[in-house]
C-alpha cells in the first residue's frame, strides 16, 4: 500500500465531491416535481397518458443503470443532431448536461413510485376535510396532504438519494468527471488500483453518512405532529 | 334556508338515493334518523359535493345548484356556506388544534392570521378546550377531537352544519361531552343537519326529525309526532328496536 499516493488519491476523490453532488442536487430538483406531477396524471387515469407512464416506469424499473445511460448517451446526440441540422456541433456538449437528463429520468420514476405509496398513507377523510372547509384542491395538497406525505415518504426518498449518489460513479461510463473517473484516471499511472479505490470507497460512504443524517434529522422535524410515534 | 329536491345517488347498481327532498329553516336543528344503509350518510356527503349526486338540486339561501352537475365554482360557493363534521372527527393530522380551526379562516377565507387566531381561541374556548391549541390531533381523546372538529366548523360561521355521525365513534364515556356541545351550539341559533343514533339528542334537541329508510323519507315530523306518534309501520319497528324499554309504553 503505497500511503503517500492514498493521500493524494484521496484529494483526488474530494475534488470531485462538488461535481457529484451537483448531479445529485440538479437530478432531485428536476425528479422531485416530475415525479410527483407523473403521479397525479397516472391517478386521473386517463387512456393512453396512463399506459405510456406505466411503460415509462416499468422500463426504468426494469433495466440497469448503466444501460439507461448507454442507450440515452447515445441515442440524444443523435436526436438533436436531428433536429439541429448540423447547426452546432452535439459532440461539444460537456457530459454534466447528459448527466443531469439521464439520471432525472431515471430518479422521476423512482419518486413516481415514492410518491404513489406515499400518498396512499394520506387518509381519504383529510382531503375530504379540506375541502369541507372551503379549501381548494391545490391548497389542500399543499397545506394538508404534502406535509403528511411527506413522512411516508422521507424514508424511501433517503434511500433513492443514496443510491442516486452511488449511481453517480457510473458517469465514467459517459467522461463525467466526478470522483470515480478521476481518481481512476490518476491510479491508471502508476497501476495504485488498491489505494485508488479505497479512496473512493471512504469518499462515497463520508457523502452518504451525512445525507442520511440530514433526511433523519429531517424526518425528525416533519414527524413533530404524530407525537409518541417512534421514528 | 336549505331546500333539497328529489336526490338521487347509486354506488353501481345499488341505489342509496331514490328521490329525497327535505326543507330546512334557519335555526333549525333537524336529525335524520334510519337504519344504517338508509342513505343519511351518503345525503349528507352529496350536499356538500364529497360525493357526486346522480340527480338533485340543492337551494343555499339564494345559491341554487344541480347536485349532479356543479361546476367547481359553485361547488366551491357551497363549500363557503356550509361546514361538515366528520364521523371520525379527519382533524388535520399535521396541525395543532388551533391550526385546524384557522385552516379554514386564513387559507380557505383569507382572513389577517391574528383575527382568525383571536376567533379560533374564542370558538376553542366555547367548546370546552381552553389550554389545549397547541396540542396535536394525536395528543387529543376522540371527544376533544370531536369538540375541536365542532369548532374549526362553528368558525367559519356557515349558513348550515352538516353532522355525521358526530358520535359513532366514540367512547360512550365521551359521547356526553360532544352532545353537550352540540345542544349549547343548537341553541345558540346555529343551523344544523344532524344524522346521529343519539335518540336522546334527537328527542331533546331537534325541532324536526326525519326518518329515512331505503333511500327515502318514509316519515318526517317534530320530535314528539316521530317518537310519541309515528305513523308508518316502519318508523314504528325501528324505534321499538333503538329506543330504551321506558319510551316503549307511549308508541
Amino acid at each position: 500500500m503505497d500511503i503517500a499516493f492514498f493521500k493524494q488519491a484521496l484529494g483526488i476523490a474530494f475534488s470531485g465531491v462538488p461535481l457529484t453532488l451537483l448531479v445529485t442536487v440538479v437530478t432531485l430538483i428536476i425528479a422531485l416535481p416530475v415525479g410527483f406531477f407523473l403521479t397525479l396524471v397516472r391517478m386521473k387515469r386517463i387512456p393512453v397518458i396512463h399506459q405510456l407512464i406505466g411503460i415509462y416506469l416499468s422500463f426504468i424499473r426494469g433495466t440497469p443503470v448503466i444501460i439507461q445511460i448507454f442507450v440515452l448517451y447515445n441515442s440524444i446526440p443523435l436526436l438533436i443532431a436531428g433536429v439541429a441540422k448540423g447547426k452546432f456541433d452535439v459532440y461539444a456538449i460537456h457530459p454534466i448536461w447528459y448527466a443531469f437528463v439521464i439520471f432525472s429520468f431515471g430518479m422521476a420514476a423512482i419518486v413516481a413510485e415514492i410518491v404513489r405509496g406515499a400518498l396512499q398513507t394520506v387518509d381519504k377523510g383529510q382531503l375530504e376535510a379540506a375541502y369541507s372547509v372551503g379549501l381548494t384542491v391545490p391548497q389542500a395538497y399543499r397545506r394538508i396532504i404534502l406535509p403528511q406525505m411527506l413522512t411516508a415518504a422521507l424514508p424511501n426518498l433517503c434511500t433513492a438519494t443514496v443510491n442516486l449518489v452511488k449511481a453517480t460513479s457510473l458517469g465514467y461510463a459517459i467522461a463525467l468527471p466526478e470522483i470515480t473517473l478521476r481518481t481512476k484516471v490518476a491510479a491508471n499511472a502508476g497501476y495504485h488500483y488498491v489505494e485508488a479505490y479505497t479512496a473512493i470507497f471512504i469518499v462515497y460512504l463520508l457523502i452518504c453518512l451525512l445525507i442520511e443524517y440530514a433526511f433523519h434529522k429531517t424526518e425528525q422535524r416533519v414527524r413533530r405532529y404524530q407525537g409518541g410515534i417512534a421514528c | 334556508m336549505l331546500t333539497v329536491t328529489n336526490v338521487h345517488k347509486a354506488f353501481g347498481d345499488n341505489k342509496i338515493l331514490q328521490g329525497v327532498d327535505l326543507a330546512i329553516n334557519k335555526g333549525d336543528v333537524v336529525v335524520i334518523l334510519g337504519p344504517s344503509g338508509s342513505g343519511k350518510t351518503t345525503l349528507l356527503r352529496c350536499l356538500n359535493f364529497l360525493e357526486q349526486a346522480d340527480q338533485g338540486t340543492a337551494t343555499f339561501s339564494d345559491l341554487q345548484v344541480d347536485l349532479a352537475k356543479a361546476t367547481r365554482k359553485e361547488i366551491y360557493a357551497v363549500r363557503q356556506k356550509t361546514a361538515f363534521v366528520f364521523q371520525n372527527y379527519n382533524l388535520f393530522a399535521n396541525k395543532t388544534a388551533l391550526d385546524n380551526v384557522t385552516e379554514g379562516l386564513i387559507t380557505g377565507r383569507k382572513w389577517a392570521k391574528e383575527a382568525a387566531r383571536q376567533k379560533a381561541r374564542e370558538a376553542l374556548a366555547k367548546v370546552g378546550l381552553n389550554g389545549k391549541e397547541d396540542l396535536y390531533p394525536s395528543q387529543l381523546s376522540g371527544g376533544q377531537q370531536q369538540r375541536v372538529g365542532i369548532a374549526r366548523a362553528l368558525v367559519l360561521e356557515p349558513d348550515i352544519i352538516l353532522f355525521d355521525e358526530p358520535t359513532s365513534a366514540l367512547d360512550p364515556e365521551l359521547v356526553g361531552e360532544v352532545l353537550e356541545v352540540m345542544k349549547t351550539i343548537a341553541q345558540e341559533g346555529t343551523t344544523m343537519l344532524v344524522v346521529t343514533h343519539e335518540m336522546s339528542f334527537a328527542k331533546e334537541v331537534a325541532n324536526h326529525v326525519i326518518f329515512m329508510d331505503g333511500g327515502r323519507v318514509v316519515e318526517q315530523g317534530d320530535a314528539d309526532a316521530i317518537f310519541l306518534r309515528p305513523k308508518e309501520e316502519r318508523t314504528k319497528q325501528f324505534l321499538r328496536r333503538v329506543l330504551p324499554q321506558e319510551y316503549n309504553y307511549q308508541i
